[in-house]
């Protein structure tokens, strides 16, 4: 921080006298602290759209140019339906803080290539104006914005179930995909659920060779993306270690196949959106804990629900489900683990 | 190894002035001194306008048996009025005015103490103590006098706070530094009124000379340690401190020497050294003056009473306009509108910053619920909750989530990325919880 006023050096060689300033008339009284870090929500969520962007373009890559236009209609019109819903609603409008961005990306990731371009539009307006501005804006929805307009794009099931084949690219662009356009291929969930072990190699699907929804396919981006927030301390380990880990231990302790339970474990850790929502999805700051405790629970409960839902349900993926049931209890669990404060005991209630 | 607790922030030091000697600023024209400069009972005049005061002479008394302690005259002159004025505290007080007749006559009445320490017993010490009206000069201005009485027989141990863990002071660092034996025999001197044998001086591991400094002159001795603590603010209130050093945690509600120590700031303690070996009360003190509106900013001895206007002056000046006017550290300080205020025992340090440095740029405050207060609060709450059932109204779930426990340090509001005024909303809950605390209490009283 500069604290002294440079003398700038003429060109005829003779300094100018430094200015001086006297006291101004009135001066700011404001409650301490006077000084804050450089964080804000802005910069908070481009570090998010950052982390987001290698498995997206991936995507693309994997995709093609079809993915690209999805999730650039989802960001847009996310960007515009919280504008319009803030101005209509006469509150301010925020959206530099670039929340409805992170959200439209989000949402996009998780269309599959195929869905037709009117559909981010219709789930940008259910995640942010019904699930987010309508509820009080940031910080105030009750469940993942993104998510919950995912499963709501789920009543038109079969656009959401169907996804191109592995390595064929869709390049229609096209707002309603014709039959002939697409070459749909099975997701290696849709194996895992029948209780044998998919196709694909794991290597392959850990690198992004395999099909589903378009941010969901590369493991190796999506985790570097993950490492990234971790470094830039935008998320905690506790969340994603969690949800991963009680997957894992689930699975290897109760293979659906009668492979070997590792091999099992590992498929169903690298299949469908278990990353993607894991790091990106459950860690959303208004809807999970803000205790250490508080989010190992959040994480576990997330990885038991979306086991249950893959082994027992009717949908082959369980994830977006289990994030939005545990959603709905973050305000409780916040509150039975109030950390102990410094000198007391922890109770939640005072003696009164 | 250093020493630390969990919680806190690293925060930006901005010790610009770590190597800057302290310099005596030259005799201001008038003093402006508040009668009450401790927390306590103010003091009430012992002058009048008109009147010729000389150097360290007592201005303003306070009754044996009240909490307060004397105020002294800083400079010699004739008292032109007796005027009220608000503290930097807020509240608005007496204020003595005196005209410096730039002579600094001073006071017959300031005697050295003929006694070796040996001799002297702890009421003698105490009472030479609350005579020169020390107070604590970290900026809690509690009257040391007290502080001693309370701890008598409970404590075992001294601790020195040379944490200094605001950024931009460094009153202490270069006190530490310039006139450490002083700042030694102060300890000596309390170690003796309380009878104890163990001191530690507590210094942030990012003032390493005065580290090594303070190690050579304790050398030899038995009674004084220098521990190194891990700078991360705020290492200096004196929970974490008490914690960072014996693992204790001092419970709510309750003080330092509850768990056995007491705690002095650097400078009480070369003040209570001056107070014996010259009889000089406590009328000056070392300032910060720095922030980046001042030219040259400097470490600055000031007689208390000095218009902050003087100190900026003498440091050349504003460089840049300034936006606000902070007393004490930017962390925990206040701000002030009024640029004659008056330095008072317990101002360390006076900030300048401009619009750029300190405005905070936030359109809408909004939680965003992301958890970083709640990382860093030293005192483990969630302050985030805090400030929202604050924000309703519903003080009594604000008190169930540890409202009075806030030490108001400021590290949620730092970190806050939202720009939510979390600690505001605290204080708001506190004062509001205080209020109907005391409305129960009379209503119970009068039952």
């Amino acid at each position: 921080m500069d604290n002294q006023e440079k003398i700038p050096e003429e060109s005829g060689r003779r300094k100018k006298t430094p200015k001086t300033y006297s006291m101004p008339p009135f001066l700011t009284v404001s409650p301490s602290p006077h000084i804050r870090s450089a964080d804000s929500t802005t910069t908070v969520m481009l570090n998010v759209l950052i982390a987001l962007c290698p498995a997206f373009l991936w995507g693309i890559y994997v995709f093609g140019i079809r993915a690209l236009v999805l999730v650039l209609i989802s960001v847009v019109s996310c960007i515009v339906w919280e504008a319009a819903a803030q101005f209509l609603l006469k509150r301010p409008v925020t959206v530099g803080d670039l929340s409805a961005a992170v959200t439209g990306m989000l949402l996009g990731m998780n269309l599959p290539a195929t869905a037709p371009l009117w559909m981010p539009v219709v789930g940008g307006f259910f995640a942010i104006v019904i699930v987010k501005q309508l509820f009080g804006g940031i910080g105030k929805n009750f469940v993942n914005p993104a998510l919950a307009a995912r499963v709501f794009l789920f009543s038109w099931a079969s656009s959401m179930s169907l996804f191109p084949a592995a390595g064929e690219k869709v390049t229609s662009l096209a707002v309603n995909l014709a039959e002939t356009d697409v070459v749909a291929g099975a997701t290696p969930l849709a194996a895992l659920k029948t209780g044998v072990l998919p196709d694909t190699n794991l290597f392959g699907m850990i690198v992004g060779n395999m099909t589903g929804c378009i941010g969901e396919v590369s493991s190796l981006l999506l985790v570097a993306g993950g490492v990234y927030l971790l470094v830039q301390k935008i998320i905690t380990w506790q969340i994603p270690v969690a949800y991963i880990g009680t997957v894992a231990l689930l699975t290897f302790l109760f293979p659906q196949s009668n492979g070997i339970a590792y091999e099992f474990m590992l498929y169903e850790i690298f299949s469908g959106g278990l990353l993607l929502g894991a790091i990106f999805m459950a860690t959303d700051y208004s809807t999970s804990p803000v205790t250490p405790v508080g989010r190992l629970i959040f994480g576990a409960g997330c990885g038991a629900i979306t086991v249950l839902i893959r082994y027992f349900g009717a949908y082959p993926e369980g994830v977006s489900f289990s994030i939005l049931i545990m959603n709905l209890l973050v305000w409780y669990i916040d509150k039975v683990t109030m950390p102990r404060r410094f000198g007391g005991k922890t109770n939640g209630k005072t003696e009164r | 190894m250093a020493y630390t607790f969990s919680g806190g922030i690293h925060v930006e030091e901005y010790k610009n002035t770590r190597k800057c000697r302290i310099e005596t600023l030259p005799p201001p024209r008038t003093v402006t001194i508040p009668l009450s400069q401790h927390i306590g009972a103010p003091a009430v005049a012992t002058v009048i306008p008109g009147e010729e005061v000389t150097l360290g002479q007592k201005i303003g008394n306070v009754a044996e048996e009240m909490l307060g302690c004397p105020v002294h005259a800083s400079v010699s002159g004739k008292v032109k009025e007796i005027i009220k004025k608000t503290l930097p505290t807020g509240a608005t007080v007496d204020h003595v005015v005196i005209e410096n007749d730039m002579k600094d006559t001073p006071c017959p009445d300031i005697k050295p103490i003929e006694k070796k320490l040996t001799d002297v017993s702890t009421e003698e010490i105490v009472s030479i103590i609350r005579e020169a009206g020390i107070v604590g000069m970290g900026g809690a201005a509690f009257p040391t006098y007290a502080k001693i009485n309370s701890a008598l027989g409970k404590v075992d141990r001294i601790i020195i706070n040379c944490a200094e863990c605001e950024p931009f002071i460094t009153a202490n660092h270069r006190l530490l530094l310039e006139h450490p034996a002083s700042v030694i025999n102060g300890i000596k001197i309390l170690l003796k009124a309380l009878g104890v044998h163990t001191a530690w001086i507590a210094v942030e591991d990012n003032k390493q000379d005065a580290v090594e400094k303070l190690e050579e002159l304790t050398e030899d001795s038995r009674m004084i340690t220098v521990k190194v603590m891990k700078t991360k603010y705020p290492q200096g209130d004196e929970r974490q401190l008490v914690y960072a050093l014996t693992g204790q945690e001092i419970p709510t509600g309750k003080l330092p020497a509850d768990v056995g120590c007491v705690i002095f700031n650097a400078e009480t303690c070369a003040a209570v050294y001056k107070a014996f070996a010259n009889g000089t009360p406590s009328i000056s003190r070392v300032v910060t003056v720095d922030g980046d509106c001042v030219r040259n900013p400097k470490n600055l001895l000031v007689p208390v009473g000095t218009p902050v206007s003087d100190l900026v002056e003498f440091c050349g000046g504003l460089s840049k306009e300034p936006y606000k006017l902070v007393s004490g550290g930017p962390m925990m300080g206040m701000a002030q509108w009024d640029p004659e205020m008056s330095v008072t025992k317990s101002t360390s340090a006076v900030l300048l910053f401009s619009e750029r440095f300190g405005k905070k740029n936030v359109k809408v405050p909004t939680c965003i619920h992301c958890g970083r207060c709640v990382n860093h609060c030293p005192m483990h709450l969630m302050p985030m909750y805090i400030a929202q059932f604050s924000k309703i109204g519903d003080f009594k779930r604000a008190e169930d989530y540890g409202a009075m426990n806030c030490v108001e340090c400021g590290s949620c509001s730092y970190n806050c990325p939202g720009g939510v005024e979390i600690v505001q909303h605290i204080r708001v809950a506190k004062a509001a919880i205080k209020t109907e605390k005391a409305r129960l209490a009379s209503l119970n009283a009068q039952k």
